[in-house]
């Protein structure tokens, strides 16, 4: 099952903040709702791995990350992943390209992430209809979790500005929060079933 | 023959055509039936299966070290352990081979790759959950068509150079045979001089019987005795028996294979799996019991699939309707490894049945088997061989056809049925059709559902801009083709497809009789004892109905393809001949007359012209095992192989009201009416309860069943959140009728019923499902025919706004 993301998301902070902390992938990856990376094999090879627990459902992914490319000008991050569930039952691919782009003041940007996914076995049998959903959900949690993050890194940055109360600090490696994520995926279907109407 | 009937002991005889309650149901209404999974033996552990989540890909490594680690497990086996005993490949019956575990690579999702045994199924199945496996993924291909492109992905590795497959030329990596039947050059000249032609592409999905009990077994090996048991799963227990005895090179004497209560087979049931390799292979090396039992979502993506036909039909026919020439491609999706249960010499089955109820002088069918990177099996699902992939390409496109000409459904058939007087009828595919009345039951059916009535509704319903309901009406008149068969034609691993009976009668008159065959919800255990309870007179009641032990029962090819009552039943019956002629020379000795003075009376022999002189079949069965007249061995026992002649074709007409909304989608069916021809009928209440049996699975199929694969390969209709079985709520209320038109070479002119339902009802839903769109130029829709493909046709046409 291949599918593709296309996000952007709002950063409080500055563009070279954010750039900075998107080149570090150890951080980058404990913004990761439930991603760690276990070791690094050199500057642009990592392995990790990523637990996501659904109902009874409890995967643990493992797999490489690989840098496959980091562009100051455009300040664009090239990640390819591939894991497999240490059970043996999934296995998961991403190809992502993330970028940091200027916001509409100096104190601010944009994160934007445009990634193909492919995911097999159990995941994607049992899955499929909900991953969707669920990638979207993992990606808003990164996106806080980043924001976040950057706001902590650089605290000169007026991230209150807008008057927003400081995010959670990140939930570095541990499990996506089940219950959260469950309720967060059954909001989604109902929104979609009864926009579609809406719009049709 | 001057003997009045007597009524009361004919009734106590409860022999054929008695509607006589099902023996088999005391026991399985009450929770008492014994299924493989019941079984507990001393010392038992359990097996369950490491598979590849990929479709294609290479392991590069298998660990079990933390499997072995976990208390209870006992061990873990992989291609490595099975090689040193060669059973790391195994043949299949399609003159193939498959990997019992992947052999360095997979090549469908699911694929088995290690084997965990534990001493209880939780540990085994926390075991295989801990097995790591490295794989490196590789592309896959799941579309046939696409399989036969030049620089598609390579299925099977093994098989690289092998330019010759089990039936003839490879032309392709992907290609397992290409096999053609009928004149070719004579049927495209049918079709050059044709006044009218029609085309139309379908595709028959991917579809699962999905019986109620999963595929499982308990291997048992005694490694004192060097004895082999096997509780298995199995629609055919002698020839996994045979095949058992090739891999493991024990014996077949030492082996014994026990196929207890099935919970339905529907050919899911045929090949041999993986995983009663592993359970055997592991019993032989551990010299315990080792269980398997499939889990319902392995059942559905591992276990013999059904279908996956993509089919393109041609007709060639005058202006006013009558057929000329058939003509028939097919590409045909085996999966990974070729494991379809065919007789050995028919790689496409019976699928040259297509020609179908109607007088067509030419044909020409071309069939491609391919690999994919999808599981293996093939020819399940209440079919006799891809029939049911041949009936449903000739119904769709004697419709197509019919559509083109402006002709009614009906009409066209009428116009170009095989007329009664023309049978034995040779088809020009080769075919000898038995018997037929294809007209008459036609006819009975359009008066029963006043058809022209049905039809005046439909235009009106037309002529309404504003009905929100579109009205659909199907008709189908199909041909079956069962009782596999002659051996001179069919085989299994070179076995004859013969079948067998034995009957002991017992002193005090009551019988035991054992047949080749197994029933697997079938009511075998009814109905075999009413043939011989009115060819020997032995009263049903006390005859015992044993099948399924390799150990007691003689040979035979087992139960699929509707051959029980075409092959096993005219063995019982000639078995049941043969005591009655043995009991006629006691009797005569007896009542010291000639054996022709006798006269067979129901469930006694009587003295022509003396009718008080008889003795009955209680007394010969007493008096052979004490006074026999000279020369004649004592007891009274006979045993029967019968080789079928040819095979029998069952046919009927059905037809479906159906109405839709063109909103949403949804279908509503008002009618389903369905005439079965099966020839005599044994038990009448066994037939409609098969009937009502093979109608909703039809409905299943043809409104919602599919195993559809993403392109890489995952299998996403493989868990019954996905897979649709109808239950009471959906499935439309069935009215049935019947003809009778005995075979003429069967012994008791029976033909076999249970897959002419599924067969049968099949297309008339997509003929219904079409008709409903007809008059907006549909030729055809393929399934499954759920609401949201429906609505996807209704908003195509512009129907679904207001």
């Amino acid at each position: 099952m291949k599918f593709s993301v296309e996000k952007t998301f709002p950063m409080p902070g500055s563009s070279e903040a954010a750039w900075a902390l998107l080149q570090n992938v150890e951080d980058v990856a404990g913004c990761m709702p439930g991603a760690t990376i276990t070791e690094r094999v050199d500057d642009s090879h990592y392995k990790g791995t990523v637990s996501v627990k659904l109902g009874p459902a409890s995967l643990v992914f493992k797999g490489d990350i690989e840098v496959a490319g980091i562009d100051a000008a455009t300040r664009t991050l090239h990640l390819v992943g591939k894991g497999a569930d240490a059970t043996g039952t999934s296995g998961a691919s991403m190809d992502l390209l993330a970028s940091v782009q200027s916001g509409d003041s100096p104190a601010s940007c944009q994160l934007v992430g445009k990634s193909d996914v492919s995911v097999s076995g159990k995941a994607a049998t049992f899955g499929g209809r909900m991953m969707g959903s669920v990638t979207e959900q993992i990606l808003q949690q990164f996106a806080r979790n980043f924001a976040a993050e950057v706001a902590r890194q650089a605290p000169a940055a007026p991230a209150q500005e807008a008057g927003e109360k400081p995010a959670p600090p990140p939930a570095k490696g541990r499990e996506l929060n089940a219950f959260a994520l469950f309720w967060a995926v059954v909001r989604d279907w109902f929104r979609h079933l009864f926009g579609r109407r809406g719009s049709a | 023959m001057g003997l009045e009937p007597n009524l009361e002991r004919l009734t106590q005889l409860e022999g054929i055509g008695c509607a006589r309650k099902r023996r088999e149901d005391p026991r399985f209404i009450q929770g008492r039936g014994t299924y493989v999974d019941d079984v507990k033996m001393p010392g038992m552990c359990f097996g369950a299966m490491v598979r590849s989540p990929y479709a294609s890909a290479r392991i590069r490594k298998i660990d079990a070290s933390r499997a072995l680690a976990l208390p209870g497990v006992i061990a873990v086996i992989t291609a490595e352990e099975l090689k040193p005993f060669k059973l790391h490949w195994m043949p299949t019956l399609a003159g193939d081979v498959q990997a019992v575990l992947a052999d360095g690579r997979v090549s469908f999702q699911n694929q088995e790759v290690a084997f965990v045994i534990a001493e209880n199924r939780y540990i085994a199945a926390d075991g295989a959950d801990l097995v790591e496996v490295e794989y490196e993924e590789l592309p896959a291909v799941v579309d046939p068509r696409k399989a036969l492109e030049p620089d598609a992905p390579v299925v099977r590795e093994d098989l690289a150079g092998k330019t010759d497959g089990a039936h003839g030329a490879r032309r392709h990596h992907n290609h397992i045979f290409t096999w053609e039947v009928g004149d070719k050059d004579k049927t495209a000249r049918a079709f050059e001089q044709a006044e009218v032609t029609v085309t139309q592409d379908m595709l028959y999905p991917r579809v699962h019987p999905c019986p109620l009990e999963t595929c499982g077994c308990v291997a048992s090996f005694d490694k004192v005795k060097g004895d082999l048991t096997v509780y298995i799963t199995s629609q055919a227990p002698h020839v996994v028996r045979t095949v058992v005895g090739l891999l493991s090179s024990v014996p077949e004497s030492k082996i014994r294979i026990i196929s207890p209560d099935i919970g339905g087979g529907f050919g899911n049931k045929v090949g041999v799996y993986p995983g009663y390799v592993c359970a055997i292979a592991s019993s032989i090396v551990l010299g315990r019991p080792v269980k398997w039992i499939e889990s319902r979502s392995e059942n559905l993506t591992t276990t013999a699939f059904a279908r996956d036909y993509w089919m393109t039909g041609e007709l060639a026919a005058t202006r006013d309707g009558v057929i000329k020439a058939l003509r028939v491609k097919v590409v045909a999706d085996h999966g990974a490894f070729d494991a379809c249960a065919d007789p050995s010499k028919w790689p496409a089955g019976m699928f040259h049945v297509c020609t179908g109820s109607y007088a067509i002088p030419n044909a020409f069918v071309s069939v491609d088997g391919v690999y994919t990177n999808k599981f293996p099996g093939g020819v399940a699902y209440r079919c006799s061989f891809r029939v049911t992939e041949a009936v449903y390409l000739i119904e769709r496109m004697i419709d197509v056809l019919a559509q083109k000409l402006g002709m009614d459904k009906a009409e066209i058939r009428l116009r170009n049925f095989i007329r009664k007087e023309q049978f034995p009828y040779q088809t020009p595919l080769g075919l000898e059709y038995d018997s037929g009345n294809y007209e008459t039951a036609l006819r009975k059916v359009m008066d029963a559902v006043d058809y022209a009535g049905l039809r005046a509704e439909q235009a009106a319903r037309r002529a309404d801009p504003g009905a929100e309901w579109l009205m659909g009406i199907g008709v189908t008149t199909f041909t079956e083709i069962v009782g596999a068969g002659p051996s001179k034609m069919c085989d299994i691993l070179g076995v004859g497809m013969f079948d067998s009976c034995e009957i002991r009668v017992h002193p005090d008159g009551s019988a035991i009789a054992r047949m080749g065959t197994i029933t697997q919800g079938q009511g075998h255990q009814t109905t075999y004892a009413q043939i011989i309870a009115s060819e020997a007179g032995i009263p049903a009641s006390v005859i015992q109905v044993e099948e399924g032990d390799t150990a007691t029962a003689p040979y035979g090819l087992g139960t699929y393809g509707s051959r029980s009552t075409p092959v096993g039943g005219a063995a019982t019956a000639r078995c049941a001949r043969k005591i009655r002629e043995k009991a006629r020379l006691i009797a005569a000795h007896l009542l010291e007359v000639s054996p022709d003075d006798l006269e067979f009376d129901l469930d006694r022999f009587v003295v022509k012209g003396a009718p008080g002189q008889a003795k009955t079949m209680k007394e010969i069965a007493w008096a052979a095992y004490n006074n026999v007249p000279s020369g004649l061995e004592m007891g009274l026992e006979a045993v029967d192989y019968y080789d079928p002649p040819n095979f029998t074709f069952p046919f009927g007409a059905y037809l479906c009201v159906l109405d839709i909304n063109r909103y949403t989608g949804e279908t509503k069916v008002r009618r389903f009416y369905a005439l079965d021809d099966c020839g005599t009928r044994i038990n009448p209440m066994i037939i409609e309860g098969q009937i009502h049996g093979g109608l909703t699975e039809g409905f299943a199929v043809a409104m919602g069943q599919q195993l559809p694969y993403d392109e890489q390969g995952n299998v996403l209709g493989g868990t019954l959140l996905d897979y649709f079985v109808p239950t009471a709520v959906e499935t439309p209320v069935w009215e049935t009728d019947y003809t009778v038109t005995p075979s003429p070479h069967h012994p008791i002119g029976a033909k076999g019923v249970a897959e002419s339902p599924h067969v049968g009802s099949i297309p008339c839903f997509s003929s219904a499902v079409t008709d409903a769109f007809a008059h907006l130029g549909v030729t055809h829709m393929d399934m499954p025919h759920n609401a949201y493909r429906i609505w996807r046709q209704s908003h195509a046409l512009g129907l679904d706004r207001r």
